[in-house]
């Protein structure tokens, strides 16, 4: 710690997004120093707020879940009723103080709060706004409905994963929703953040989680564009390393991936594992290999499934060999002594689910070292900090708009 | 001079394919993005596919998908003059990209400390499989490791299957989204205070987030999220689906479907109704039927998912049977374009698993003129490349120019702009330096 400030002190984000492509976004503004005011409301909660998981053996609460929390370190929670007149013109002062506002709501919704680009323009000529809807803000399928689960398969991802002889059913979680899409946003984010500083102006960025999305099959997009190919799933193969997949280990469900490029590669795997199958010439080339790769793959697991996983690892790696276990998240939080000795999670004290683990940012920083900076904010906790030191209220003018429902 | 947002910034990428989606992004934004490629051309030029599967480095569809707007030098690291000459590059840059092993740069002589030396405003940005430190730093690490080690390939597949590899080194986009915005930040933090910094990114942790939940399910509950496949299966092993929710076959394709969830889309009702419509939602619109339907709520669903309570899944699994067999059968009548257009204007919660090809010939996509066609002169022709994955309505993000050819702009950046005379341009090119 040099003891700089955070390269974002200073910036304040009005953040109406929920779910999960948005607040993960603005979480990585709140890590490196932003001011980020989650807009929320007891009437329209982040549904994530409502999803598992939640402690175990209590009752579930709005403050409790673990998906939500994990995406909202460090940030103020300012609860807004946006069903009322009051509450709209509340938030057009709030983005009036801001130097970003965010939300990734259906096209419509904030035209439907009068928010609107020109109408934030009046009151805040360089706002940054960041709209991040699923399709974009034009074209015939701009209202379609949709979230992380339905891009997966839309952008062209579950098409291209997992094995041939299986329906193409995607992995496992809404991937798009966690770095790619939050990541993009961001990306351009800062980009219009130091156009700003240097110029003075702000913009619009949009950002179609489709569009985003899609960008991560760009290779096979280029395929289908110059060559006429539609690239088909393989698995965990690849054409130009071998051996390269996942294989069985001792104990429950546990996995090592081996990923073999190179002669010396080869050459030191076979050092390790010193049977007599891997001085069959068939093996010792590349296009060999690849020739007799099922069989291949069934003598690299009968050897694989009677060690550990974690052994396998060392003992490749320590030849030279890229290998690694597949691990569970059970391996990622309490077991993997790397993420442990770089304190990658963090454990922060929350008000109501204890002490709990967080995500740690996805980029370090030498001389600012970002992070989460405080657990996940109870909704509405900041509500009368946000009323009085950012908008600048009278305690008689809260309580009157906690008396008229604005604050809720 | 571009219009995009950061026409002021000049990147050197040094070889590596984790980073150069990284290279993209920046170059794309308008940065001055000069890839350094060893004499001979950027490892990543010799990977697969290739323009009409020739093998030749100038043709690799991999390399010109993560290298568009930029320019390209050759310089071989390895030689004193080389490594001279980077260092005097790095002098006038704003930003180095390294995907290099840990102590790699260190072991040339052109480490961060020692480049900070000669400008302390550089900001260095390192990408590697773990990260510069830690007890698995020097871990040898490739897409496949690090999606393994993140923990999110444990998530995906099938559960009689090894767990699956995404398609297409998507530990490469993250660690590369990751390094853009780290670099982005280290920017506004040196625009206001001089200084550069160090911009570390470790893969497996640039990929971490992608577990979803389940590592807050592993803190908060101590349960264990597995790879589901397709549906549920309970403790005993038996299988399911939640009718409405999962990939179906259809005429041609598959579609998934996210149809009943509360909260998401319209009801199974409106499915249903549509299915009837078509004479094809048999005993499924009687009472009966509806009055089952209405008692399916999230927390039943739940309590199904986790199969804490068997009695609740033998009453209902005979009901699930009967109605995904039902739309099962509608499902497969109809082509998966269809089913998108025509249920999302039902309101219905549909997506067609696209192929790349539905990608590039998607209305959406199109109309809104998201494919930018490039012209390839040397290749003699022009293809689509999918354009920046955000809009900035201000300063636009594009593709500004085709991927470099290999060593395509020696010229104007050493004679130009390093100030390197024909001569000695000439013999570093003899020696096999540039």
């Amino acid at each position: 710690m040099t003891g700089d400030e955070l390269p974002l002190k200073g910036i304040r984000v009005a953040d109406f997004s929920w779910f999960g492509a948005g607040p993960i976004f603005t979480m990585a503004l709140a890590h490196y120093g932003a001011e980020v005011i989650r807009i929320e409301s007891q009437i329209r909660p982040d549904g994530l707020r409502l999803t598992q998981p939640m402690p175990k053996d209590r009752p579930p609460g709005i403050n409790l879940s673990g998906y939500y929390n994990n995406f909202n370190a460090g940030k103020l929670s300012f609860s807004l009723n946006m069903a009322s007149q009051q509450g709209r013109e509340l938030a057009l002062r709030l983005i009036a103080k801001s130097d970003i506002v965010a939300e990734n709501f259906t096209p419509g919704t904030f035209e439907k709060w009068g928010l609107t680009y020109e109408r934030i323009l009046q009151v805040k000529p360089d706002i940054i706004m960041v709209r991040e809807p699923m399709q974009g803000l034009s074209g015939p399928h701009r209202d379609f409905a949709g979230f992380g689960a339905v891009i997966t398969p839309l952008a062209g991802i579950s098409y291209l994963s997992g094995f041939p002889h299986r329906p193409p059913v995607g992995l496992g979680t809404n991937y798009t929703d966690y770095v790619i899409n939050p990541g993009h946003a961001l990306v351009a984010t800062l980009a219009a953040l130091r156009y700003r500083n240097r110029t003075g102006k702000g913009q619009l960025i949009e950002v179609a989680q489709f569009e985003s999305s899609v960008n991560v099959i760009s290779v096979a997009l280029l395929d289908c564009a110059a060559n006429g190919r539609v690239q088909e799933r393989q698995g965990n193969r690849l054409p130009y390393a071998c051996p390269h997949g996942a294989y069985r280990c001792q104990g429950d469900d546990r996995w090592v991936a081996i990923a073999v490029f190179s002669d010396e590669e080869w050459e030191a795997f076979c050092r390790v594992v010193d049977e007599e199958w891997v001085r069959d010439q068939r093996f010792a080339t590349l296009l060999g290999r690849k020739a007799h790769e099922d069989e291949l793959d069934r003598l690299i697991e009968s050897w694989t499934s009677q060690r550990e996983a974690e052994e396998v690892m060392e003992q490749l790696q320590a030849a030279g060999v890229p290998a690694g276990v597949v691990q569970s998240a059970a391996d990622t939080l309490d077991r993997d002594p790397h993420l442990k000795a770089r304190g990658y999670y963090h454990y922060l004290e929350h008000p109501e689910a204890g002490r709990t683990a967080y995500d740690g940012p996805g980029f370090r920083l030498s001389e600012t070292p970002g992070g989460p900076r405080g657990p996940a904010p109870l909704l509405g906790q900041h509500t009368e900090y946000v009323c009085k030191q950012v908008l600048g209220l009278s305690d008689d003018e809260i309580a009157d708009l906690v008396a008229e429902g604005v604050l809720q | 001079m571009s219009e995009g947002p950061l026409s002021d910034v000049r990147v050197l990428e040094l070889p590596g394919a984790a980073g150069a989606y990284c290279g993209k992004l920046l170059a794309d934004l308008g940065a001055d993005v000069i890839k350094v490629e060893p004499p001979g051309g950027d490892p990543s030029r010799r990977l697969p596919p290739f323009f009409h599967d020739d093998p030749h480095p100038e043709k690799s569809l991999y390399f010109f998908a993560f290298n568009t707007s930029k320019r390209s030098i050759t310089l071989d690291l390895g030689r004193a003059d080389g490594r001279a000459l980077l260092q005097r590059l790095a002098q006038r840059a704003d930003v180095l990209i390294d995907c290099f092993p840990p102590g790699h740069m260190e072991s040339l002589g052109l480490g961060y400390e020692s480049l900070r030396q000669l400008n302390p405003a550089l900001v260095y940005c390192s990408i590697t499989g773990f990260g510069l430190w830690g007890p698995h730093a020097h871990y040898k690490c490739s897409d496949l490791i690090a999606v393994a080690m993140s923990g999110m390939m444990y998530l995906a597949g099938f559960p009689e299957d090894p767990p699956n590899r995404p398609y297409g080194d998507q530990s490469y986009y993250c660690a590369s989204v990751q390094a853009a915005a780290g670099i982005l930040t280290a920017l506004l933090h040196r625009d206001r205070m001089g200084r550069g910094q160090l911009v570390e990114v470790s893969m497996q942790e640039a990929l971490a987030m992608n577990q979803e939940t389940a590592m807050q399910y592993w803190d908060l509950r101590q349960e264990l999220r597995r790879r589901q496949g397709e549906g549920r299966r309970l403790p005993s092993g038996e299988w399911f689906r939640v009718p409405g929710i999962g990939t179906y076959e259809c005429a041609d394709g598959h579609v998934y479907l996210m149809i009943g969830v509360p909260g998401f889309g319209a009801p199974i009702s409106v499915l249903i109704q549509w299915m009837a419509e078509e004479g094809m939602a048999q005993d499924l619109t009687s009472p009966e039927w509806q009055e089952v339907f209405s008692r399916l709520d999230l927390r039943l669903l739940v309590q199904l998912y986790q199969g804490a309570d068997t009695s609740a899944a033998q009453e209902w699994l005979p009901r699930f049977r009967h109605v995904d067999g039902i739309i099962e059968a509608f499902v497969r009548t109809k082509r998966k374009q269809e089913l998108y257009e025509e249920g999302q204007r039902r309101g219905l919660l549909v997506a067609p698993v696209n192929t790349p090809r539905d990608v590039l010939e998607n209305r959406q996509l199109n109309e809104r003129g998201f494919f930018q066609e490039i012209e390839h002169p040397e290749l003699g022709t022009t293809f689509r490349y999918p354009g920046p994955p955000y809009r900035l309505h201000g300063t636009p993000a594009r593709i500004w120019r085709r991927p470099p050819r290999i060593g395509e702009h020696n010229r104007e950046v050493y004679l130009g702009e390093l100030g390197l005379t024909e001569a000695e341009l000439a013999a570093l090119a003899g020696a096999g330096i540039i």
